[in-house]
């Protein structure tokens, strides 16, 4: 098989975070991870060209899909293969996108990453293959991804057994009996020592490590945002109240307070009568540019970031953290405070 | 109850029950209501009830008996749970249409839509309303509730002469024999303000401590919702009056019901563990070896059933909890918002987030357009079951859940 490689700045050897703009590019033959990759493959597949891309594009550009599925386009492959991703999330996102991308269009596509990458529920109808959790687990990763490949070019459907994840769909139906007589009989199973019964299994949301504090305040640029779902009045963009899917901007440049009447929180899970009388109360302009004033922060970014955290599911509240955090990365934003209802 | 009617006098008679239109409306006479309209929508009807609201079963005290059904409300505060209770099976009185906070609940009364809610399977007697125009929205949300439980009293009470189909005795609540696990029903209530609260003897629970209840009180009314949020995870004053755990424990032969631990949900975080290691104390205090634990409300209510779980099952008190699972469209996001870090026993009352069609009906109650989809109120709809009033009901009234498929 003629198989195109997609990586990110950091493993195509471009460079770290501080490269992390770098436009869609292709080189021909294998880069870095693709080279390990290749060695693993038979001689009846060949790597032919490796695109890439930095991480803040990927996640912020809307077009980067395409523009990476024109780049593999040119060198006519019979599979993409992206990754593998780790825990990384942008990355996690490009290989995601890319692979999608590239299955929509026909081209065989397979992307790796480890379960708890955001990019997971982004990857379909691609499928994805588990790796580890940090490129320390390099090795074993590409030997999975290596093996899916194989079985890839039989022509055959990858499977759980080919290290495939992906979560199962839960679907609503009617049961036999209530949820109250079903509370009970699995009440009387717990009292009888059944320790692992249950309807539903306990879900792992991961944890976040805290950056560093940034180290002079007074030089930095700072970002506001919001899960208020806090709209200019009307709700122009018509953000949703609940169970939102997208997230948006709004320009602060020039402002130098928030009017009641000039904005209003869409959100349908609190009450908005406090945040729509005083605006500040969800998004504090009015203390930032006292401290930009003061000289106690460098600079407030010029836009606001909002989304309704409300009944959001958790796979696309992920999905708009790392799309927020690429964004606020290629504008230059070093801190950011994000207020929640 | 098997057929509904209006007509000039509130009448019962072999299951029908005829609703007295001028009666009905005279219950319901308030500065803050300038009309109130009473029309059926029964089992098969090709009907919606759009922007649905409390769902009430119709009871009354028997003539001998002390107080008034829903003490606090339409009598005293007094303690109730004694004596004889008229109940008028298979019917409830709903009130539907708009109140601030109240997002739009949908009910099918025939067609697969119907399989959703036990309301579905209901005659229904509904109130639609038209406030007042300078009217507060408290004046008419508490004007409405007050017609509507007067309303389900008059037409019990209008029964009172038949011959019951039925008489269930339900024995004061024995001290513990020590032979069976004792159990608690832990019944988490909303508090969260105008339209979103819960009155428990007439008054909200809002900044209190847990507290211990007979559910033969329940069944007199003690607990009355005024929470009008959340279509398909709100408990409306039908399933404290009939709540689904106390009957489901008491049908056991293997658990002795110990009662029920009402308990607020209070939205701040230190306030949610408070109120849960005083619940749990309580159920200690019961003698309880087990509970079951239920919420009303969304995803912040998911941290009240999670924290009572934990601390329940600290003092060694085994607890199953029930929840809905907000696992996105698909059905493939983490169900849960909040979850217990060690108590594992869960039952899924279904997916909110699931797209269901219902089919268009002849008719609608409640309103004239469904805003969530911009429709009209009888149109054919896609909607999440987050929308299907009583759907996924936190209480366990019904059969929804949610499984991997196979």
């Amino acid at each position: 098989m003629r198989i195109v490689h997609y990586l990110n700045q950091f493993f195509a050897g471009v460079g770290g975070e501080e490269a992390a703009g770098t436009a869609p590019a292709v080189r021909e033959g294998t880069i870095g991870p693709g080279r390990a990759l290749a060695a693993q493959l038979g001689s009846d597949h060949e790597i032919v060209a490796t695109v890439f891309c930095g991480d803040d594009y990927a996640a912020s550009e809307a077009s980067a899909p395409d523009e990476l599925l024109e780049l593999i386009r040119g060198a006519s492959p019979d599979l993409l293969v992206a990754g593998p991703a780790f825990t990384s999330g942008r990355y996690g996102l490009a290989c995601a996108r890319v692979a999608a991308a590239a299955a929509r269009a026909g081209i065989g596509a397979v992307a790796a990453m480890h379960p708890e990458n955001p990019g997971l529920d982004e990857a379909e109808p691609a499928p994805v293959i588990e790796s580890g959790k940090t490129a320390r687990e390099m090795r074993p990763s590409l030997e999975r991804l290596a093996g899916a490949i194989e079985t890839l070019s039989r022509g055959e459907e990858l499977r759980e057994q080919d290290g495939r994840i992906g979560k199962v769909p839960r679907r609503n139906r009617l049961a036999e009996r209530t949820a109250a007589e079903r509370a009970v009989e699995l009440l009387l199973a717990r009292l009888g020592g059944d320790r692992e019964r249950t309807e539903v299994l306990l879900p792992n949301f991961g944890s976040v490590t805290p950056s560093a504090p940034i180290e002079d305040s007074g030089g930095a640029l700072i970002a506001l945002l919001t899960e208020g779902a806090l709209v200019p009045m009307g709700n122009p963009d018509r953000l949703e109240s609940a169970r939102a899917t997208r997230w948006l901007r709004y320009q602060l440049e020039g402002l130098d307070r928030l009017e009641e009447g000039a904005f209003q929180s869409v959100h349908g899970g609190f009450s908005t009568v406090a945040a729509n009388a005083d605006p500040h109360r969800l998004l504090p302009l009015d203390v930032a540019r006292d401290l930009e004033r003061e000289g106690r922060i460098g600079a407030l970014h010029h836009e606001y970031l909002t989304t309704a955290g409300n009944g959001t599911q958790v796979a696309t509240a992920r999905g708009f953290g790392v799309e927020w955090a690429a964004e606020l990365r290629q504008a230059g934003v070093q801190a950011a405070i994000l207020t929640a209802t | 109850v098997v057929a509904l009617a209006v007509g000039d006098d509130t009448s019962y008679h072999d299951g029908v029950l005829t609703v007295g239109r001028r009666a009905a409306a005279e219950l319901f006479t308030h500065p803050a209501l300038v009309e109130v309209r009473i029309c059926t929508a029964s089992p098969g009807d090709r009907t919606r009830i759009i922007k649905a609201l409390d769902a009430v079963e119709p009871r009354c005290k028997g003539a001998d008996a002390a107080g008034e059904v829903f003490p606090g409300l339409l009598g005293p505060a007094q303690l109730c749970g004694r004596g004889e209770t008229h109940v008028l099976r298979g019917a409830a009185v709903v009130s539907a249409g708009f109140l601030p906070r109240a997002q739009e609940s949908v009910l099918q009364m025939s067609g697969p839509g119907a399989e959703l809610s036990p309301l579905s399977r209901l005659h229904n007697v509904v109130a639609e309303f038209e406030p007042a125009t300078d009217a507060p929205w408290e004046d008419v949300a508490s004007a409405l509730r007050l017609g509507v439980l007067r309303l389900a009293a008059h037409l019990a009470q209008a029964a009172r002469g038949a011959t019951p189909d039925g008489i269930e005795e339900l024995e004061p609540l024995p001290a513990g024999t020590g032979e069976l696990p004792r159990v608690v029903a832990v019944t988490n209530i909303q508090t969260q303000g105008a339209f979103k609260d819960v009155l428990v003897y007439g008054r909200s629970m809002a900044g209190s401590l847990p507290t211990w209840m007979d559910p033969c009180e329940l069944a007199d009314g003690a607990v009355v919702s005024a929470q009008y949020g959340h279509p398909a995870l709100k408990n409306p004053t039908f399933v404290h009056q009939n709540h689904p755990i106390v009957a489901a424990l008491r049908a056991s032969d293997e658990v002795e019901l110990a009662g029920v631990v009402l308990c607020p949900e209070p939205v701040a975080e230190r306030e949610k563990r408070l109120v849960s290691e005083h619940s749990a104390r309580l159920c200690a205090a019961l003698g309880a070896d087990g509970a079951i634990v239920t919420k009303e409300g969304g995803g912040n209510a998911d941290g009240d059933v999670a924290l009572k779980l934990d601390a329940l099952e600290d003092l060694g008190i085994l607890a199953v909890g029930l929840f809905a699972e907000m696992a996105g469209r698909d059905g493939t996001a983490p169900g849960l918002v909040v979850a217990p870090s060690h108590a594992t026993a869960l039952i899924s009352t279904g997916n909110y987030d699931e797209l269901v069609q219902l089919e268009a009906t002849d008719r609608a109650l409640g309103g004239e357009r469904l805003g969530i989809v911009d429709a009209a109120a009888s149109d054919a709809v896609e909607l999440p079951m987050a929308a299907i009033y009583g759907s996924l009901n936190p209480l366990g009234w019904n059969r929804v859940t949610c499984a991997g498929e196979a």
